[in-house]
């Protein structure tokens, strides 16, 4: 059997868009990208659809293809946003500490333990808030390492920063999330 | 001047640092010795170790999933109309 005859897209549309349309979303976090994102990845695979090996399921494959969608816009969004850095968000952490480099703003003793988070709905609630209305930037930076999982390396390829910077940025979308949750937590 | 290992502010980003790559054991040392003295950079581990946690879990991206909506109608016509089109 070819293995190109395995995959009909007439039916990607309604068995794979929604899906992939979720996926792209909570990355780049606006509608009309996400639906560009969602037509150019099936475009794509009908113009790659020979390449099919069957190897993975059509769905993985088409993941695959969204992902290197996902990551070339990125690249297209930095090179249209050059005049944000790194350090836009400095006075942001600093905020939380006093001269002596103290904290000024003390964390919290939030007092959950992970098993029972998700049982914790206004927890999670101000967790899913915070990180959505979180700037653009940080966010991505956050969701590619904690909840993507890639290493500094491909987020710096994504994101095209430095390792320092990506540090950088890790480090104050983590205190601003974690600030914002102690806010917005009405548990606390 | 002090070290380093004596300023939180210091002590909390080389901490988050250490969740992105592996620190020469005399910083992971001092961070951790830093962080048995002082509650509020405990926390604050605690704090990331547990973010990090709950947005690993698949529950996590379960929930981010349904809280997006899906395609639109217009958008699934759109693509559906390009795709005959080729």
């Amino acid at each position: 059997m070819d293995d190109a005859s395995l995959i009909n897209p007439d039916d990607w549309v309604d068995q794979y868009g929604d899906t992939l349309f979720r996926f792209a979303f909570q990355r780049v976090r606006d509608t009309n990208v996400a639906e560009e994102l969602v037509q150019e990845t099936f475009l794509a695979a009908v113009r790659a659809k020979e390449r099919f090996k069957g190897q993975s399921s059509e769905k993985t494959w088409l993941f695959g293809i969204l992902k290197h969608k996902i990551i070339d816009h990125y690249r297209r969004k930095k090179h249209q946003r050059s005049d944000m850095n790194v350090e836009d968000f400095a006075e942001t952490t600093d905020q939380f500490f006093s001269e002596n480099g103290k904290w000024r703003i003390q964390p919290i003793n939030w007092d959950i333990n992970p098993v029972e988070a998700y049982e914790q709905k206004e927890f999670m609630d101000a967790f899913y808030q915070c990180l959505s209305q979180m700037p653009q930037r940080l966010a991505d930076a956050f969701v590619h390492r904690e909840v993507d999982g890639l290493s500094t390396e491909e987020i710096c390829k994504v994101m095209e920063i430095t390792a320092s910077n990506c540090w950088v940025m890790l480090y104050r979308a983590r205190m601003l999330l974690r600030r914002c949750i102690e806010t917005n937590w009405t548990q606390i | 001047m002090k070290h380093w290992m004596f300023r939180c502010k210091d002590v909390s980003q080389k901490f988050s640092e250490s969740l992105d790559r592996k620190l020469p054991l005399h910083e992971r040392m001092f961070i951790r010795m830093h962080q048995l003295m002082c509650r509020y950079c405990a926390r604050f581990r605690r704090q990331l170790l547990l973010l990090r946690e709950l947005s690993r879990s698949d529950k996590f991206v379960g929930m981010r999933q349904e809280l997006s909506s899906g395609l639109s109608l217009e958008a699934r016509e759109r693509i559906k109309a390009s795709l005959k089109a080729r």
